[in-house]
């Protein structure tokens, strides 16, 4: 049976949203790690792997938001 | 905009806290001084030729040697370091860092109208300048070239400490550079706002007003200075230590005064120093710097995304100079160990 396509509309906007908001989420977390590892970087180069790690630890959040939106698009969207 | 703001609120810190984390490693560690202790000058400027000095020791190497070239290169090095503050922070740190240096400008200031007065040579009052305020070292030399105390007042009438010093009217400076102290505490208590960050700088600053007004308390009390001589010297705004208490402690003789400072935060740094008879103050004096310094480190921990992590490197830094001056100064009057070892802060 073909979907509503309003719910099919709001599922569009759902998923929209679970990337968008994570992805915001992840970039407030990163700012502030990314402008220490940049600092910590400048005072000694060897931080670069510790401080490139420790700056995509956030980035996980806008993947489960990924997921979400996948989820949203292509398991309830039939 | 406020909700912003406020989630993005720990990151105009997070650069420069993490470059003065850095910074702070390569600071001598404590175990250095006793090895430092053992050493001779020219052994002392080899090793401090390794660590973070190299450039200053090098470049100053033409112009000067033993304890002149380590003195000078403490002081650029100093300097530089201050400067060095400035250049890497922006928006609220740089401007409280900025108000905070000024008490180098304070500090040359008193160096140059002291060896004006007794006549040192320019070369003389230069070796104790640190241009890490707002006034430069080009400046300064300048105006260590002129010949009287009025000469470098009027010198100094486009600065802000002008109100101060045109007050200066002959004889002992010791009233001109009280009220240069009051000054800069005045302005900079003034200057400050309502933000996170300067709430945090402010109960920093307190702190330092208590015990710079503790040490001359001390130092008066027991030189039996009069109530009037002792007011003149104490800087109103600080945190334990409001104008009442002072003016209370003003007052009492030094036995009531040793007692009466039992109830503050501070007697624990100084409490086994404290004696009725004791010889000299530079044991509570040390007291109180650690004191200090342990307490910066402290609520630097608790607010690590603050300014406080900034003020804890400063000042562990000018306590790094001061304790090299000192060891570098001992060495060469022939100063025992033991004494030296007592005047350093660790």
């Amino acid at each position: 049976m073909a979907m509503d396509p309003f719910a099919a509309g709001m599922l569009a906007v759902g998923a929209g949203l679970a990337v968008g908001l994570a992805g915001l989420g992840a970039g407030l977390g990163e700012q502030a790690i990314g402008a220490a590892a940049v600092g910590a970087m400048a005072e000694d180069e060897k931080f670069f792997g510790k401080g490139l790690l420790m700056t995509v630890i956030p980035e996980s959040i806008a993947i489960f938001g990924l997921v979400v939106a996948l989820i949203l698009l292509f398991l309830f969207n039939k | 905009m406020g909700v912003l703001s406020k989630l993005t609120g720990g990151t105009r810190y997070a650069y420069i806290t993490a470059r003065v984390r850095g910074m702070k490693r390569r600071l001598l560690p404590k175990e250095m001084y006793p090895k430092l202790l053992n050493m001779e000058i020219p052994e002392i400027t080899r090793l401090i030729e390794e660590t973070e000095y190299k450039k200053d020791v090098d470049e100053l190497a033409r112009d000067y040697s033993g304890t002149d070239l380590v003195e000078h290169a403490l002081s650029r090095n100093l300097a530089m370091t201050y400067r060095k503050l400035l250049d890497i922070s922006t928006n609220e740190p740089h401007y409280l860092i900025t108000e905070y240096l000024r008490q180098w400008d304070i500090w040359n200031i008193k160096t140059v109208l002291r060896g004006k007065y007794y006549g040192a040579v320019p070369e003389e009052i230069l070796k104790s300048v640190v241009s890490a305020g707002q006034l430069r070292y080009r400046d300064i030399t300048e105006i260590a070239k002129l010949e009287s105390v009025d000469g470098v007042i009027a010198a100094l009438s486009h600065t802000p400490y002008y109100p101060v010093l045109r007050e200066y009217r002959g004889g002992m400076l010791s009233h001109v550079e009280n009220e240069l102290d009051k000054l800069y505490y005045a302005r900079l208590l003034e200057s400050l706002g309502d933000s996170e960050g300067e709430k945090l700088f402010l109960r920093f600053l307190r702190i330092e007003i208590d015990i710079k007004n503790i040490k001359n308390l001390f130092r008066l009390k027991r030189a039996g200075a009069e109530r009037d001589a002792i007011m003149d010297t104490l800087i109103p705004g600080g945190f334990e230590l409001g104008m009442d208490e002072l003016v209370r402690l003003a007052a009492m003789s030094y036995q009531e005064f040793s007692k009466s400072i039992e109830g503050h935060s501070y007697w624990q740094a100084i409490s086994s120093f404290v004696k009725d008879d004791m010889g000299s103050l530079r044991d509570v004096e040390v007291g109180l710097e650690s004191y200090s310094m342990n307490y910066a480190s402290r609520i630097s921990h608790y607010y690590p995304l603050s300014i406080l992590p900034v003020m804890e490197y400063m000042l562990s830094k000018k306590i790094e100079v001061d304790n090299l001056r000192i060891i570098v100064r001992g060495k060469a009057t022939s100063l025992s160990m033991d004494i030296i070892k007592r005047h350093l802060v660790m």
